[in-house]
């Protein structure tokens, strides 16, 4: 056999282990009570409740953030985000946190907003309409 | 229902725009078949009267594809709001300069951005690819063909509608339905979107135009490749591919390090990479590009690798083409900060993917047994074998990166049979790439440096052997004393980045000895090595601004939340500054010192002292001023950008991470301004009161009072009133100054807001009516003046200077045959100070008139009454507002919320510059080894 056909054995090999290793990295989205169950990091994707009380103020502390999310399963649980508060945090829909459950609270460390249609507005302008 | 006649439309651009458009498609095809009939008959007569068809086919397609982006951008520049294209890219505000970027904001306008590269290189390839034209442009045109057929827009006859792409030239109101249409004057009505303000930068102008040159130049290779397939040549296309396939490597290369630099430069990205899907798969192609040059110089060195050769440019276009559909198709959606919007043509971006797969591995697998190696195995000591392992470093990289980027494209396809199948995503993106592309880093890094000492096809290595490792071990150990060295620097604090710290200084080290010792710089290898050393530096680049970044924008004494449980890299991104006052974090002394608005951008200026950390002394002073753009309707912030101070050694990256939500949400600031509540208190000058929290004296009223928010224009009426404060609670004291302002029939309210104080004051209107007296209220005091003479008037000496004929004034409009004069009188109060008072007379027709003036800081009214030509003295009237005993209401609200402080975060990349050195040199290296290749 060629040398290059061992390395290419080896190469494939490697890709297949490394592939088959990708299964610890991914995760589904998470609801509360498998964020509970797990003692590492998951995520979770939830509709931000904009009714419930929000809590942002810089002069206690500039990197600590809550708010409540409803989870998939309909559960509701105050979640902590470790930075400053997101721009536009109020017009999402829905969030997607990683982070691990602390208690009876989600804290997070990251945060990805949706927003419903961002980049594209669907209603045409109009001229001196209220602008 | 009736047509409605529409007005304002121009249809003419559309109308040629769409003609255009299906030429262009048409000679496209045309052409494809020209040129495949040319390739065919390449061995008798007809073939050089088919392929002088395809030429003129293609310069057709060329030249109608060119018009159409002139007609494209002749609508934009008119502002046609009735096109669809027009109206989501352009608006009436949008500065000239922008044009570019707003033309390939869209899909359709960045489908022609990549169509018209493929003309300029397909232009070139018509005169310079000589003998491979035919069979290179054949797939060219196809390439066109698929790409144009994006943007084509024509409903097919049979089923429901099947669409084919989208028209640029589409008509509004033929896109969408709405009530606005039903209008005949609907033109006149609606406006444009514009371009999205993240992209209102000069970044936007450069980045896309580069990385889609990028793009297209992969296609030439891959015509290649496939001409050499077709043709069975397998050698000879190998020479006149080499110099394209350098090209694209440096173009696409840039495009890339482009995009990295916009994110780290003008976003608040925090970082030049960040594994985004759309960034990993413009990656992947680059990486089997560089792949495929190396098989290439294997190749034309010694005749191996020629079928890698193949096989990477084929995967590098089919690869190019997978990143557009993941970018464009939607797919990517939840995962990816900066896809396109979806347009509907998933299944044309699969055809296109799966044409030019299938049939570049068809035409592969059935030549594969024609394409000539040699019979014998390299050897492993030749610099093929380590080149070639080198390149399948690269394809295990790409193949490990294009997996995980594409489960969103695995669960969408599982989703097909399992529609309840929830998806998985990679759980932390950043340290898994991290993870496994560190050990490519390694290989890559030693590989590159030890792989020059080697020779192509050597036979005699026993011979060298000594040599080899003698020079190899000399390396090996300056290697090491430099890896220790720069971990003095780098805090390399595990061992695999140990190991690619060792790495890259080793690829450094190597190469340079190379370059310099043994090639004495010699023109053939400055390319490669130049390369390899650019990579030595962006390793340590990447390992010192990425491993070592630091946000400094912490302060320890904060007190913390109670969440214990978290270590200290969770915390302490971001630091609260109070406008005015310093704050200290990290060895700098930061302080917020103002901002200020000019259009929609709000411009924030952060003074930073670098201290001494031993003395505490200031050792350096710097300014960053980071600004955030608003939307047009001032109520929201569409972007971030950040200030980056830039050293040799570091840049101190700064951003504003979040505002007052007061300032960025205006129903939220009328909100909390209708929560407050005001107290009204009732006193007069001079005089002192108490509220719940504090000593309050009332000042004298300023006539002519400054606030930062008001410019005065001429004929204002404005007064301040000065409020000295006490805190009940700390006895500090401070002052402020609300104040009104009467502009014709306005009433203007400027308040004023002590932020330490939480405290709002401003005045009601009915001070107005108390301050300002009636006209008929006053009490005149009539002299007769003589010229330079003076009188007294409640205390201030009035002197009657000189008179003016022909006065200007606000208040007198001059009419032909007026005769009129202004009497210029000093004004002196007890103190010295000094006004002027200008009184106009005027006489017109047979009547007399006169135009009092109001000196506000006095408070003095003058009239001019009549001149008496005899004693050559004037008669004046004066009389002075009386403000005494005037009870001046003050409205005052407590537990105000402060809004005036950002939330600002600051991050330390070291050796960034190492970086974009780095970078910088690979892509030289490749343009160096072009040139020499075309040689």
């Amino acid at each position: 056999m060629k040398k290059l056909h061992i390395i290419g054995i080896i190469v494939i090999a490697a890709s297949i282990g490394l592939l088959l290793s990708l299964s610890g990295e991914v995760a589904t989205y998470a609801n509360f009570e498998d964020a509970k169950m797990d003692t590492g990091v998951v995520k979770i994707a939830g509709k931000l409740l904009k009714d419930r009380e929000m809590v942002y103020d810089p002069a206690t502390d500039p990197n600590y953030f809550s708010f409540f999310i409803e989870d998939t399963k309909g559960i509701a649980k105050k979640c902590v985000l470790l930075m400053s508060k997101p721009q536009d945090f109020e017009m999402s829909e829905t969030v997607v946190l990683t982070g691990s459950m602390k208690g009876e609270e989600f804290v997070a460390t990251d945060v990805l907003l949706k927003c419903p249609s961002k980049y594209k507005d669907e209603e045409i302008a109009l001229r001196n309409a209220a602008s | 229902m009736n047509e409605i006649q529409y007005v304002g439309e121009h249809l003419w651009p559309g109308l040629i725009g769409q003609g255009l458009n299906v030429l262009s498609f048409v000679a496209a095809l045309l052409g494809a078949w020209a040129f495949y009939q040319g390739f065919k008959h390449r061995n008798d007569n007809e073939g050089a009267s088919w392929e002088s068809i395809g030429v003129k086919s293609f310069i057709v397609h060329g030249l109608s594809t060119l018009v159409m982006i002139g007609i494209i951008f002749y609508i934009m520049i008119n502002q046609y709001y009735e096109y669809q294209y027009v109206q989501a890219h352009v608006s009436d505000d949008l500065p000239m300069r922008y044009i570019f970027s707003a033309f390939w904001e869209g899909q359709e306008g960045s489908f022609l951005l990549w169509m018209f590269w493929h003309i300029v290189l397909g232009f070139i390839l018509l005169k310079k690819a000589g003998k491979w034209r035919a069979p290179v442009m054949l797939t060219l045109c196809l390439i066109q063909l698929f790409i144009g057929s994006m943007i084509l827009g024509v409903y097919l006859p049979f089923g429901d509608d099947i669409r084919i792409g989208v028209s640029p030239m589409m008509l509004l109101r033929d896109m969408m339905a709405a009530p606005i249409f039903a209008q005949a004057n609907y033109v006149e009505l609606i406006k444009g979107t514009g371009l999205n303000p993240l992209l209102q930068n000069y970044w936007m102008t450069i980045h896309p135009p580069t990385l889609f040159l990028g793009f297209a130049s992969t296609a030439v290779p891959f015509c290649f490749a496939m001409a050499g397939l077709m043709t069975g040549d397998h050698k000879g296309w190998l020479k006149p591919v080499f110099p394209w396939a350098l090209f694209s490597g440096a173009i696409l290369g840039t495009g890339i390090l482009m995009g990295g630099a916009w994110a780290y430069e003008a976003l608040s990205f925090g970082g030049y990479w960040a594994w985004d899907p759309v960034e990993n798969m413009s990656l992947v192609p680059w990486l089997i590009l560089l792949a495929a040059l190396h098989c290439n110089a294997i190749a034309t060195a010694t005749g191996y690798s020629t079928r890698s050769t193949y096989l990477f440019y084929i995967l590098t276009f089919v690869l190019i083409v997978y990143s557009t559909f993941l970018t464009r198709s939607g797919v990517l959606g939840e995962t990816s900060v900066h896809a396109f919007t979806e347009m509907g043509l998933e299944n044309q971006l699969v055809a296109f993917i799966l044409f030019f797969l299938f049939w570049g591995v068809y035409k592969l697998a059935t030549s594969w047994k024609a394409i000539p190696a040699p019979k014998k195995e390299e050897s492993l000591s030749s610099k093929e074998f380590w080149m070639f392992i080198g390149a399948l470093v690269l394809l295990f990289s790409s193949v490990l990166i294009t997996t995980s980027t594409s489960l969103p494209v695995y669960n969408k396809i599982r989703q097909i049979f399992q529609p309840f199948y929830e998806g998985v995503v990679i759980a932390e993106p950043i340290p898994h790439y991290n993870k496994y592309q560190l050990w490519i880093g390694i290989f890559i890094a030693l590989l590159s440096g030890m792989s020059q000492y080697l020779r192509f096809r050597e036979i005699n290595f026993p011979k060298v052997r000594n040599k080899f490792l003698i020079q190899l071990g000399i390396i090996l150990v300056l290697s090491l004393a430099g890896t220790i060295l720069m971990a003095q620097w780098i805090n390399a604090y595990a061992w695999q980045y140990q190991l690619l710290l060792f790495a890259g200084v080793f690829a450094v080290i190597s190469n340079f000895d190379y370059l310099v010792r043994v090639m004495r710089l010699r023109f053939s290898a400055l390319g490669p090595a130049f390369s390899h050393l650019g990579f030595g530096f962006l390793i340590l680049g990447v390992l010192a601004s990425g491993l070592n970044k630091r946000f400094i924008s912490s302060n320890p004494l904060v007190q913390r939340n109670s969440i214990d449980s978290f270590s200290d890299e969770d915390y302490g991104k971001n630091i609260l500054l109070f406008k005015g006052m310093p704050m200290f974090m990290n060895g700098y002394e930061v302080t917020y010192e103002k901002d200020t608005i000019s259009g929609f951008t709000r411009s924030f200026q952060i003074n930073y002292k670098k201290l001494n950390p031993q003395t505490g002394a200031v050792e350096e002073t710097f300014t960053l001023s980071p600004n955030v753009l608003y939307t047009k309707t001032f109520d929201k912030i569409a972007a971030s950008n950040p200030a980056t101070h830039h050293y040799l050694k570091e840049d101190i990256f700064t951003h504003i991470s979040n505002l007052p939500r007061a300032d960025t949400d205006r129903e939220y600031a009328q909100e909390q301004e209708d929560s407050l509540k005001y107290i009204l208190y009732e006193f007069g000058e001079n005089e002192a009161f108490e509220t719940p929290q504090y000593k309050v004296t009332v000042g004298t009223v300023n006539r002519s009072p400054e606030h930062h928010d008001y410019q005065s224009e001429p004929g204002d009426l404005a007064i301040g009133l000065p409020l000295m404060l006490e805190s009940k609670k700390t006895g500090e004291v401070k002052s402020m100054e609300p104040m009104l302002v009467l502009r014709k029939d306005f009433l203007l309210t400027f308040p004023d807001i002590i932020n330490d104080f939480n405290i709002k004051v401003k005045l009601p209107q009915q001070i107005v009516e108390r301050y300002f007296e009636k006209e008929n209220k006053l009490d005149y005091s009539k002299f007769d003046v003589l010229k330079d003479k003076s009188i007294n008037f409640n205390g201030y000496e009035i002197t009657f200077e000189t008179v003016e004929s022909n006065p200007t004034d606000l208040n007198y409009k001059s009419e032909e045959g007026d005769l009129a004069i202004a009497a210029i009188l000093k004004l002196k109060d007890k103190e010295g100070n000094e006004e002027t008072a200008k009184p106009i007379f005027f006489i017109r027709g047979n009547n007399s008139f006169s135009i009092k003036d109001y000196n506000a800081p006095f408070g003095l009214h003058t009239r001019f009454e009549s001149v008496d030509p005899k004693t050559n003295s004037i008669k004046i009237s004066v009389a002075q507002s009386k403000t005494e005993g005037i009870k001046l209401p003050i409205e005052i609200a407590e537990d105000v919320k402060r809004t005036d402080y950002i939330v600002l975060q600051a991050i330390l990349f070291p050796g960034i510059n190492l970086f974009w050195l780095g970078s910088i040199m690979m892509m030289l290296g490749l343009l160096i080894s072009m040139f020499k290749r075309l040689k």
